[in-house]
């Protein structure tokens, strides 16, 4: 059984009166590629922000690669090997896309080893991204901009990425290849929890599936196992 | 001991400092609730009011007629400066920021060359209560009624009216607001308004205590920017009202020892606590609350 | 650390090649040459105008390259005037007061900045309260000196002196070396060329670019390594040191500080140098402050009373019309002139 790089155990947020987080329990083997999906307002980027750190947890416990990060700060998260992109794509607009790649290369880590230099690059290869390119980031295609932010994030050498809704806006061919890129970064053993909509995608590349409604994790399995339940159905089209 | 007697001043004390913080900051927080800009030309448009007051009155008219005069001439003079200057930074709150305090350069200096270093002064009202050593100004007390009013008033206008509830969404939600019909412009307008004339009314208010200059808002600033940056923008009267409070506890008690000036130094150092372990101010923690009993019901 | 010539050389501030190094070197040898052709009255005003480079600098790398507003610098340039005065002042015929006295202010405005920075940046507070918060402490400041005129108002032998500030504040000297007129101007230009040249090189550097991701997308930043906090925390203290070392020149310069430095005029001051030569860029603040500063001297001395309210206007103005600044909006123009396919440069956001 392989272990668990990440295990989250009864986490719970509140915001004012709404419960976005409700006691959500659940491990992320290594080098797996798991996919989050549940309808709108079901939790699922409240959860990112909460494995980041950005908010306060109410109740809960998170660790990660075995050590307790709960009450981590972000930046430290990352230096210890978590990735976040966000879902509202965040690259560094106003400046260029060298820029934009050279900011995480002046990462504290220093030199990141073979595993992280090799996928990085490959991640440039195939997303097509020039690191001398002088184009302001704001100016490129949307799809490039959110290979970008990929491509910025595995600079970082992390060792469990983080991806929220990273086809949002893509055209068919785009999103092939980003699940082609994926598939590949999880092949060298990068472990990948992406949330996701697009169920074409989800199906290209998750291995195990979780589903989350209400701030619950409400089913788990595969991908085939999870929409055949007719309760997992019930609840995208509202009737739960 | 007249037990009594240290109550009553030491009451009397709390809820002068109190009405103080807040008339000084209640025109700033309306502004920054909305539009999230902090008007540095504030403590000139305090002037400004008290510069009106101080005309009428030299003029014959009554202290309250002067006071309502300065209300009227520095919205009007506000209305104009958010159509020329200020709408053009909604959005950039930095950049709003040292613009208005270039506008305050210009009003101050501006002022000293046109009106000259002094104005005449205005007498605080007579009169007070006698309670054995101890003496309450009919003035203070006034200030106090009269901050409490303000605060209902606003009050009433923001939960009880139309345009309040309109005021309201946009503080929430502009673009929401705009695509439900409200015309988010004229409420920015209005509300920039309301808030310049209160601080010309603050202004004109509390004229009586100090000598009018050009360079009179100064003093008034600095309490109104840290009752500003505790109360924080979430809830603009809960903030105002609760910082307001909040502050005159530490202000009261140091201010009587240890002097005005420590007084307000005092101020600074729990403004500076405060926002270390409430990062949104008072009125977000307000707020926090008021939600989860709307949620509890 | 990269090789210096290209930090020097980098894209971060206006400027590069040969034919701009060229150029700088044959302003900086016009500085070096003024005793041929100014007054000794004349170096001396020019020494002013140079002086507050370095605090002008300062607020430049903590607004225009990390975001962050802080509307009083000059609390810092007081702090070190008034602590070099009380130190040196004390001192008086030990040939180290003056040494002495400046590292005190220097370390007394760093531990200022470091504690006030503590609360402000580690507290995640909104955009808007920095500004506010370093105002209200450099009014505080003014306060508090102006009302120190009693006799018991004196640290040793010096005298604070209230609204009328410290006087007889000596000269800087090394050794028995003392630096007036000429040598003091040589002191001030050469503080200022080292400054501009350190900041001109932080800003090329790989923190230089942290620095710019910061003001760009502090989460983005944060997420992607960074501590921002503890590097905003840092850029704030060295402003206050660059502020400082402005503070240090002023008294070692005209000898006397009043409390009216560390007020709400003095304040907007340094603001408005940055905000019309273009925050974003270093060599454009150092030409805005010492135009403005020439210019402020050339309305007050002629007796024109409206210099502080053209002064204000001006900043209204620029900030309305010239957002960038006028130095870059200037040199933008050239730019385009040149090489019209270049990628654009960084936009303003307010």
């Amino acid at each position: 059984m392989t272990e668990a790089i990440l295990s989250i155990d009864g986490l719970k947020k509140q915001f004012g009166g709404v419960v976005a987080t409700d006691n959500v329990t659940l491990d992320v083997a290594a080098g797996d590629l798991q996919c989050i999906i549940g309808p709108n307002g079901a939790g699922k980027s409240t959860f990112f922000a909460l494995l980041c750190g950005l908010h306060e947890l109410d109740g809960g416990g998170i660790v990660f690669k075995g050590k307790d990060i709960t009450r981590m700060l972000p930046s430290r998260r990352v230096r210890e090997g978590l990735g976040l992109t966000f879902q509202t794509n965040r690259v560094f607009g106003s400046l260029s896309v060298r820029q934009n790649l050279e900011i995480p290369l002046a990462s504290i880590r220093g030199e990141r080893g073979i595993l992280a230099e090799d996928r990085y690059r490959m991640a440039l290869e195939r997303f097509d991204l020039d690191r001398q390119d002088e184009t302001q980031a704001a100016n490129i295609p949307h799809h490039k901009r959110q290979w970008l932010e990929i491509a910025m994030v595995l600079a970082g050498g992390p060792d469990l990425l983080l991806l929220d809704e990273p086809t949002a806006g893509m055209a068919p061919e785009e999103t092939g290849n980003t699940a082609a890129v994926l598939r590949d970064l999880n092949r060298t053993g990068l472990t990948i929890l992406v949330v996701e909509h697009d169920m074409a995608f989800v199906r290209k590349i998750a291995r195990r599936v979780t589903v989350l409604h209400q701030g619950r994790v409400f089913a788990d399995g595969t991908i085939d196992e999870v929409t055949a339940r007719q309760d997992v159905r019930d609840i995208y089209l509202g009737r739960r | 001991m007249d037990v009594i007697g240290v109550v009553a001043s030491v009451v009397y004390q709390f809820c002068t400092n109190a009405a103080f913080l807040l008339l000084c900051a209640l025109g700033l927080i309306i502004i920054l609730g909305m539009m999230n800009i902090i008007n540095l030309a504030h403590g000139e448009l305090m002037m400004m009011g008290a510069y009106a007051a101080s005309a009428s009155y030299s003029r014959g008219a009554p202290f309250w007629l002067a006071a309502i005069i300065a209300f009227v001439a520095v919205g009007i003079f506000g209305a104009v400066l958010e159509a020329t200057i200020v709408r053009r930074f909604y959005g950039r709150e930095l950049g709003a920021l040292v613009v208005t305090w270039g506008v305050s350069l210009v009003l101050s200096q501006g002022f000293l060359l046109l009106f000259g270093p002094f104005m005449p002064p205005i007498q605080i009202p007579e009169g007070n209560i006698a309670l054995g050593q101890y003496s309450f100004s009919y003035y203070w007390i006034s200030m106090f009624l009269i901050a409490a009013l303000l605060v209902a008033a606003l009050w009433w206008i923001y939960n009880r009216t139309d345009i309040g509830l309109q005021a309201r969404a946009t503080m929430q939600n502009p673009a929401m607001a705009r695509a439900l019909g409200v015309d988010t412009r004229r409420i920015y307008m209005m509300t920039f308004t309301l808030g310049a004339a209160l601080a010309g009314l603050s202004g004109a208010l509390l004229a009586p205590t100090t000598s009018i200059m050009p360079f009179m808002g100064q003093q008034f600033v600095a309490p109104a920017f840290i009752t500003v940056v505790v109360g924080g923008a979430t809830n603009v009267i809960a903030g105002a009202v609760g910082s307001s409070l909040l502050l005159s506890l530490v202000k009261t008690p140091v201010g009587f020892f240890l002097g005005a000036f420590l007084g307000t130094v005092a101020l600074l150092l729990a403004a500076l606590i405060i926002i270390r372990l409430l990062p949104d101010g008072i009125s977000a923690a307000i707020q926090r609350r008021l939600d989860l009993r709307h949620r509890m019901r | 650390m990269a090789n210096p010539f290209s930090l020097l050389n980098g894209p971060e501030d206006l400027g590069r090649g040969p034919v701009f190094w060229g150029g700088a070197a044959i302003v900086v040898a016009l500085f070096l040459a003024v005793p041929l052709y100014l007054s000794d009255f004349a170096a001396y005003n020019v020494s002013y105008y140079l002086l507050n480079i370095p605090m002008a600098l300062g607020l430049c790398l903590l607004w225009g390259y990390c975001g962050v507003l802080s509307f009083g610098q000059v609390a810092y340039f007081g702090i070190a005037g008034y602590a070099y005065g009380v130190i040196a002042g004390n001192f008086v015929g030990h040939s180290w007061g003056p040494m002495l006295g400046s590292l005190g202010g220097l370390v007394m405005a760093a531990i200022v900045a470091a504690v006030f920075g503590y609360f402000v940046f580690f507290a995640r507070v909104q955009i808007w309260i920095l500004p506010i918060l370093t105002l209200v402490l450099t009014l505080l400041l003014e306060t508090f000196l102006g009302q120190t005129a009693g006799y018991q108002w004196r640290v040793g032998v010096v005298q604070l002196g209230g609204y009328n500030g410290m006087t007889g504040i000596p000269a800087f000297q090394i050794g028995d070396f003392v630096f007036s007129g000429y040598s003091f101007f040589y002191l001030a230009l050469g503080l200022a060329l080292v400054c501009y040249l350190a900041c001109r090189m932080l800003v090329n550097s790989r923190h230089g670019k942290v620095m710019l991701a910061i003001r760009e997308d502090a989460l983005r930043t944060e997420m992607l390594g960074y501590d921002i906090r503890v590097r905003q925390w840092l850029v704030f203290v060295l402003a206050a040191l660059l502020a400082a070392l402005s503070g240090l020149l002023y008294v070692q310069w005209g000898n006397y500080i009043t409390p009216s430095q560390v007020g709400l005029l003095s304040a907007a001051l340094p603001v408005i140098w940055v905000a019309v030569g273009g925050r974003e860029k270093l060599l454009a603040v150092v030409i805005g402050t010492y135009a403005l500063n020439w210019l402020n001297y050339q309305l007050s001395s002629s007796g024109n009373q409206y210099a502080l309210v053209i002064i204000g206007a001006l900043l209204v103005i620029v900030m309305v019309f010239f957002p960038r600044g006028l130095v870059v909006s200037l040199a933008d123009l050239a730019g385009r002139r040149s090489a019209p396919s270049e990628a654009s440069t960084a936009r303003v956001r307010g």
